[in-house]
């Protein structure tokens, strides 16, 4: 039997799980219209104001960005770890240089003042 | 016919239920009964054809059922161990010790009002405790919990585990976003920022141990680890377990880097709207991490499901009962009745007071404990699934004792304080950890080589 079997598996029973447990909240609970200040974001008591999908720190969208670089190194690196033994030595020098450019980009971010939250 | 009416309106509403399960029961009972005298032969020779079906859909049920359990455990222990810690006694009503309390709690938000806001996206609203929830569970199916113990043994394991653990921080993001609140928003955005941050050094600390582990399957890692404890990784990576501790520990979500919930800054974060099962799911979700985030420590770093001493001899108890003959009928019933009086005997007569039948209820809770400690006693001595599972589940338990000692201890760390700390300080000394294995797996080999 293929593993993937197993992943599909496990999604639809945990999905399935939640939903059912979801429906059976919903029978059992109650549930009331209320006035229109129910369906209101809950801002502190106080009526919402402004845009909420409006704009959003940048900061944010950086780190997204530095995130993604080194995740995909994080994936390379992997497959290198694994077969490390039969590379050794010239391994070890391209995987040196691979992540020093890499890190040359995050020394670049630091000096620029990317990682400092503002 | 009136009379039928008349008694059915009489009846409570427990008993209304009663009076339609029990003929229905009966009724599926007789059904099950002819189906199997007729068809029976047939299912079970289908059933044993399709072997690896039939584990699939019992791992699968098994490993996403036990996280209630799991769940439960690890509220009563938060409720009751950060009690402790702050000089309170705790809950002490439900339950002996207040140990049924952490099912007040599950009851309570399955029977709350579960509303979606006027101007939420209802279905990202919807779907995002599912995608938070299923994404948590799914990464247990590389978990080997004992040996022949797991739900699939991937070559990737690591990989899967990562890959799907990492999915979390969408469903947090679909929560945020469509709950049309700023808190959500602002919560589900901080909380996406710090997973994706912290993802990088949790994910790089493990490399050194691939290197020196030559697989990603966590079964292998965890044979690997076998013998005494100095096998284990953390002593061969005591770098790693710092990073991927902390790492984890925000990957979870958990004080003190549980900025999504800083509840004194943005409400409740991504969850401020949600309300009834959809929270409820949001919270499982977060004690299914905890547990999974512990159980993986304890697979890569601290030997997974190996004891940590090895004993000189093997213990192997044979028992045969087939063996003893009639004499099993005396054991079966003279053994209980003998050991509650043993048991009973001291207690009647170290106190004038007592009396003979409070002695020989007490004897006999007594034998009961004797005999359920002997019967695990003799579970793991003879099978290795029982002795993994319990060396498992201690592991992974005193870790979640970690983390709720953590969340009763640290104060909350500022958001700035998170980022700069994964990026300036556990990234490198990932990448540190790993070139430094490298170079140590070279030098070790050419020292070999030149031998």
């Amino acid at each position: 039997m293929p593993a993937i079997w197993y992943v599909v598996g496990f999604a639809v029973v945990s999905i399935g799980f939640v939903f059912v447990t979801i429906g059976a909240a919903w029978l059992l609970s109650h549930r009331n219209r209320g006035d229109v200040h129910k369906g209101m974001p809950y801002e502190s008591g106080i009526d919402t104001y402004g845009d909420t999908h409006g704009r959003f720190g940048l900061s944010f969208y950086i780190y997204a960005l530095l995130f993604v670089a080194f995740d995909i190194e994080v994936v390379f690196i992997y497959l290198w770890a694994l077969i490390f033994r039969d590379l050794l030595l010239g391994g070890f020098v391209s995987m040196v240089l691979f992540v020093a450019i890499l890190l040359f980009g995050l020394a670049y971010a630091w000096r620029k003042g990317v990682l400092t939250w503002r | 016919m009136t009379a039928i009416s008349r008694t059915w309106d009489q009846l409570t509403l427990p008993g209304k239920a009663l009076a339609i399960l029990v003929p229905l029961l009966l009724f599926l009972t007789a059904g099950a009964v002819i189906t199997i005298l007729l068809f029976g032969g047939i299912v079970w020779n289908a059933i044993l054809d399709h072997l690896e079906i039939v584990r699939l859909f019992v791992a699968v049920l098994a490993i996403v059922l036990i996280f209630i359990p799991f769940a439960f455990v690890i509220i009563y222990m938060e409720l009751k161990i950060i009690a402790r810690m702050n000089l309170r006694i705790g809950p002490d009503r439900v339950g002996p010790w207040g140990s049924l309390m952490s099912l007040v709690p599950g009851l309570k938000v399955l029977t709350k009002e579960d509303f979606t806001p006027t101007k939420a996206d209802a279905v990202v609203f919807t779907w995002a405790p599912v995608v938070v929830f299923a994404t948590s569970v799914m990464s247990a199916l590389v978990l080997p919990f004992a040996p022949g113990l797991f739900g699939a043994d991937l070559n990737i394991g690591l990989l899967y585990f990562f890959a799907v653990g990492g999915m979390t921080v969408v469903g947090l993001l679909m929560g945020g976003w469509s709950s049309f609140n700023k808190y959500s928003l602002l919560g589900g955005l901080r909380s996406a920022a710090s997973i994706i941050s912290y993802e990088i050094p949790l994910t790089l600390s493990v490399v050194g141990l691939i290197i020196l582990a030559g697989t990603m399957s966590l079964n292998t890692i965890v044979e690997q680890q076998a013998g005494w404890f100095t096998n284990w990784y953390a002593f061969r990576q005591p770098l790693a377990v710092v990073i991927f501790f902390i790492a984890a520990t925000a990957e979870a979500n958990r004080t003190p880097f549980d900025m999504t919930e800083a509840d004194s800054e943005i409400v409740a974060g991504f969850a401020t709207e949600y309300s009834g099962m959809r929270f409820g799911f949001f919270f499982f979700a977060e004690y299914v991490n905890v547990f999974i985030v512990s159980a993986i420590t304890t697979v890569l770093f601290l030997g997974g499901w190996n004891a940590p001493i090895e004993l000189p001899w093997h213990v192997a108890i044979d028992i045969n009962p087939g063996a003893y003959g009639l004499g099993l009928l005396f054991i079966i019933a003279l053994v209980p009745v003998l050991g509650t009086l043993i048991l009973a005997a001291p207690i009647y007569a170290m106190r004038s007071k007592t009396r003979w039948w409070v002695a020989l209820i007490v004897g006999f809770v007594l034998f009961n404990v004797v005999a359920a400690g002997l019967t695990l006693l003799w579970a793991y001595a003879s099978f290795d699934v029982v002795a993994g599972l319990l060396w498992f589940l201690g592991k992974a338990f005193a870790l979640v004792f970690v983390f709720v000692w953590m969340r009763g201890t640290l104060p909350r760390v500022r958001i700035d304080q998170l980022m700069g700390f994964a990026w300036k300080w556990l990234l490198p000394a990932a990448l540190l950890n790993l070139f430094v294995t490298a170079l140590a797996v070279i030098v070790v080999q050419q020292w070999k080589g030149g031998l």
